[in-house]
């Protein structure tokens, strides 16, 4: 085959072509065009390479996508197959070099339709990104890339890879902690999971290049995008995630993304990730809440007895952060603890806690005074004035606190701290209009995700588990059928668990 | 005299016990506040007395070991005698008859056996009757001789020989009884229960009913429920004041007289109640305004507190705070009840002000002792949620808070629908696990594995999680 005649087959696929309009043609022709590419050997791919007949050039990433992958991944094979070592990798592929400047290229503007024809190709290219940035020794070059690459397959990056783990993994080992977030904040609304062979194929607009809501409709293990899930790999992307959070001090997200490991189904047991996030979970909950309140409803009350049986010294710890007026007990209880929170490697967080507590009993104030003098802050916390009054200011600035410094017009008094009492007062005050579009945005995000919450109902009553059970529950009795998960708002704090008796 | 008991062995034994030791003079005459009393409770109140206040001290050990010897309860004699050596070495009761303590003994230990006898030979004879009246005649000594558990245990071997109602409401008022010689309050409400839930009819009801809701009351004030002690109190019959003995028992003088129950009612009442409730359910009550009679102040501090005049109203409740302190019940709940009062007062004192000076709380509200300033106070209070206001510590005011319930509601939704929202994401990280048929089991292999990771990745965070960029 010549250059020219692959140069042929490798465009004959358009997506834009007027008999592939239909969904139903364009899956059937792009499934056959993937298997005649994926055929041609890969000699044909290296005719041309680096002349002003290279394919790469010739090809447009974002309209030939499938078959600017292949060539790619054999262009790539060739210069380095599975590389170990700096030696391996030509110059052409480090970073900076044509072929990673070509890769990061394809990886940005690919066609994400045709991504979804080409899943296992394209996770191999996307870690080898990570493992050539890992070789060469600057791993934090692979970020962006794998981002953008995640980011074009799926805008809502809501369907779980394994590539979210590595790209987690890799952002935590680097401390890129802001760079995971644009990832991290797409909640994850779907597992990748095992499809039942019949329901892939009798359902309705299935074929992989529709309109989908959910990209978890063409993402999923068949689809090569990624490789099998375990839980452990799951619970492991929601820690690294929230460490994240951490890194980037947005404890609160942080929080809700501990929780997430601590709802784990489990059968009354615990594992060392659930553990691992508690800690963490009820440090970060001080944090946030200035205590640590009760673990989400739906986590396995065994394993949580379980992990906090394990947890004292954190819990000790919160319980002395809560009393807000004591804050010799607390400093005590961090030096007791120094060995544990060090071999659990919590120090930073405790630290933070440490650093944070002043801000809880400043803010505390606000609740019982108006108005108080600097120097009766200064009694409890220890400090002088003048520490007080720029750590006060820093929390005002920061929006931390809603008040103002004032200097009293008597002199015995000093500075003045004064709290704004009517919340639409002071630097932290919000217009109706601004709370009005705060909870018009929320409803909408809320009502996408109860959509995909009823989604993924729906998908559990396609399992086999939920088959035979309800095959039980009709001979049991005739009306037995356990109710749809009720997604309406009123009763959103209610206890439904519709798998709970599974 | 006074420093010489304030200072003897006793009293500063019971300082350190942590008792309230009462050094004020009351304003009742101990000699006709106790007549008003008769059986048990007159050793008990006069014990009371004598133990917490050291101006009456003498006086009323005096009264109970002379009225203790006139019964048979010699553990009780030589109780008091002791404790009274200790007050007043001195004094000739100080001195135990041990004469009389050995014959008396002699004598309770013939009529217990007497009376095992008896009940023996009914038994034998299968006489039902008898054999309830023997039992109660064994309780009715019991109880005499202080032994409380063996009567409680006595009465109640009369149930299975009852044959009527009325036997069975007559061992129940006489556990009642019981109950509260003991001060157990729980047992004491479960038999009050049995009472109400006996099937009298009639004239007999309406004679029990005052009796089971005063008991109730006293029940539930020592067990601190002022707001149904209250309310037990306020609804008792004035027929309680001129009841006729109920099962023997003299009720009106054995257990509380008509002015204890105005006085814990009326106290109660105002610890528990808002001002309309008091207006309506105390004032106007045609039942209660019988008792509120016999303790007038207790009316008139009720009347001023309807009025908004509060420090008038804590003036008098201050002014009878030691008469409250050396009753043998109140005592004990006597600073949560003030300080209930004290509290309500300074609440709704402020509800028509958005802002008073400090100084003007602190001469309205005269400090008790238990805070050094009124900012304490106001600070514990706000503190606690009680009172809704916000401390101006550079102008000495306590102002109102300005309310803005559409912000709030505005706000209060945000929040929730950001609850609901993390709530559902945890749901569907859960049903897509679930679906997917990952859960942690307890199988030792997969066990073993997941816990080895959670080492491993802790470990690699390990000296990540010391630098997490906090300089």
């Amino acid at each position: 085959m010549s250059s020219a005649e692959l140069f042929g087959v490798l465009v004959s696929f358009q997506p834009d072509a007027p008999e592939v309009q239909q969904k139903r043609d364009y899956d059937a022709q792009a499934r056959d065009f993937v298997q005649r590419v994926a055929n041609i050997g890969p000699s044909h791919f290296l005719k041309g390479a680096d002349t002003s007949q290279d394919l790469l050039d010739m090809l447009s990433p974002s309209v030939n996508t499938i078959g600017y992958l292949f060539t790619l991944r054999v262009r790539i094979a060739a210069q380095a197959e599975n590389p170990k070592s700096q030696k391996n990798i030509p110059e052409t592929l480090r970073p900076g070099g044509t072929l990673w400047n070509k890769t990061v290229e394809f990886l940005e503007n690919a066609d994400p339709v045709q991504l979804r024809y080409v899943g296992a190709e394209w996770r191999k290219l996307v870690e080898q990104v990570e493992t050539i940035a890992r070789i060469i020794g600057s791993p934090s070059l692979a970020i962006s890339p794998i981002r953008s690459a995640m980011m074009r397959l799926d805008p809502s990056t809501g369907t779980f890879t394994l590539t979210h783990l590595h790209f987690v993994r890799l952002c935590v080992e680097t401390r890129s902690y802001s760079a995971a977030l644009p990832i991290l904040d797409n909640y994850i609304h779907t597992l990748a999971s095992k499809v039942p062979q019949a329901v892939r194929e009798n359902v309705d607009c299935a074929v992989a290049c529709a309109d989908h809501t959910n990209s978890g409709e063409y993402i999923h293990q068949h689809s090569g995008h990624t490789e099998k899930i375990t839980l452990a790999e799951v619970q492991e992307y929601y820690v690294l995630g929230a460490m994240s959070y951490i890194g980037a001090r947005q404890f609160k997200k942080a929080k809700q993304f501990l929780e997430h490991v601590l709802v784990t189904p489990t059968n009354n047991i615990a594992n060392g990730l659930m553990l691992e996030a508690y800690k963490k979970w009820v440090l970060v909950s001080c944090l946030v809440d200035g205590k640590y309140t009760a673990t989400p409803r739906t986590a396995n009350p065994q394993a949580i007895k379980q992990v906090r049986f394990a947890s004292r010294a954190y819990e000790a710890l919160a319980t002395a952060f809560e009393q807000v007026n004591n804050l010799p007990k607390f400093r005590a209880q961090v030096n007791a603890g120094r060995d544990v929170w060090a071999d659990d490697g919590n120090t930073g967080l405790v630290h933070e806690l440490r650093e944070q507590q002043v801000r809880f009993y400043v803010t505390g104030l606000s609740r019982t005074f108006s108005a108080i003098p600097l120097s009766n802050i200064t009694g409890a916390v220890g400090g002088s004035v003048e520490e007080i009054a720029s750590y006060v200011s820093t929390l005002i600035t920061d929006g931390k606190l809603n008040a103002k410094m004032e200097q009293s017009s008597k002199a015995e008094v000093g500075v003045v701290l004064r709290f704004f009492l009517d919340p639409t007062q002071g630097p932290l005050a919000k217009t109706e209009k601004q709370q009005q579009q705060a909870l018009f945005e929320q409803t909408q995000r809320t009502n996408v995700l109860a959509e995909q919450v009823k989604g993924v109902d729906y998908r559990l009553t396609l399992t086999k588990e939920y088959i035979d059970q309800l095959k039980r529950n009709n001979k049991k009795s005739a009306g037995g059928v356990g109710d749809a998960m009720d997604t309406t708002w009123d009763d959103g704090l209610d206890d439904e668990d519709v798998m709970g008796d599974m | 005299m006074a420093p010489n008991v304030e200072q003897s062995a006793f009293f500063q034994q019971q300082k350190n016990k942590g008792v309230v030791v009462v050094k004020d003079p009351p304003k009742f005459d101990l000699e006709s506040y106790i007549s008003n009393y008769d059986g048990s409770t007159r050793i008990h109140r006069l014990h009371h007395i004598g133990a917490s206040s050291t101006y009456l001290a003498i006086d009323a050990y005096r009264m109970a070991i002379a009225e203790a010897k006139r019964g048979k309860n010699v553990k009780s004699y030589l109780a008091l005698v002791e404790d009274f050596s200790s007050i007043a070495p001195d004094d000739s009761m100080a001195l135990s008859d041990m004469a009389w303590a050995e014959k008396k003994s002699r004598e309770v230990k013939e009529e217990q056996d007497k009376l095992e006898h008896e009940l023996k030979s009914y038994k034998n004879n299968l006489l039902k009757e008898s054999i309830r009246m023997g039992n109660e005649e064994l309780g009715q000594f019991y109880y005499a001789c202080g032994d409380y558990t063996n009567a409680h245990k006595a009465y109640y071997r009369m149930r299975e020989h009852c044959t009527s109602n009325k036997h069975l409401a007559d061992m129940t008022l006489r556990l009642v009884y019981v109950s509260i010689s003991q001060n157990s309050w729980l047992a004491l409400q479960s038999h009050l229960v049995k009472v109400d839930a006996s099937q009298l009819k009639g004239e007999e009801k309406t004679k029990l009913d005052p009796i089971v809701s005063v008991c109730q009351g006293l029940a539930h004030m020592c067990t601190s429920n002022l707001k149904e002690a209250a309310t037990s109190f306020i609804h008792t019959s004035p027929l309680f004041l001129t009841l006729e003995p109920a099962s023997g028992i003299t009720w009106q003088r054995e257990v509380l007289s008509g002015n204890d129950v105005a006085v814990y009612g009326g106290l109660c009442a105002l610890a528990s109640m808002d001002r309309s409730q008091l207006q309506t359910k105390v004032l106007a009550n045609g039942d209660f305004r019988n008792f509120l009679e016999l303790e007038p102040h207790i009316r008139r501090a009720i009347t001023l507190f309807c009025n908004s005049k509060y420090s008038a109203c804590l003036e008098i409740l201050e002014g009878y705070r030691t008469d409250y302190l050396l009753d043998v019940y109140l005592s004990r709940v006597l600073a949560t009840i003030y300080s209930q009062i004290r509290t309500k007062s300074i609440v709704q004192y402020f509800i028509p002000f958005s802002c008073v000076t400090l100084e003007e709380m602190a001469t309205k509200f005269q400090l008790t002792g238990e805070y050094a300033s009124i900012e304490d106070e106001l600070e514990d209070m706000i503190n606690s949620k009680v009172l809704d206001a916000r401390i101006d510590l550079v102008d000495r005011l306590l102002i109102s808070p300005p309310t803005n319930p559409r912000y709030d509601v505005h706000s209060d939704a945000l929040k929730m629908a950001e609850t609901y929202d993390h709530t559902l994401r945890l749901r569907l990280t859960r049903l897509n696990l679930l679906g997917a048929g990952l859960e942690v089991r307890q199988d030792k292999n997969q066990n073993k594995e997941s816990l080895g990771l959670g080492d491993s990745i802790g470990a690699s965070l390990r000296g990540l999680g010391s630098k997490i960029g906090f300089q």
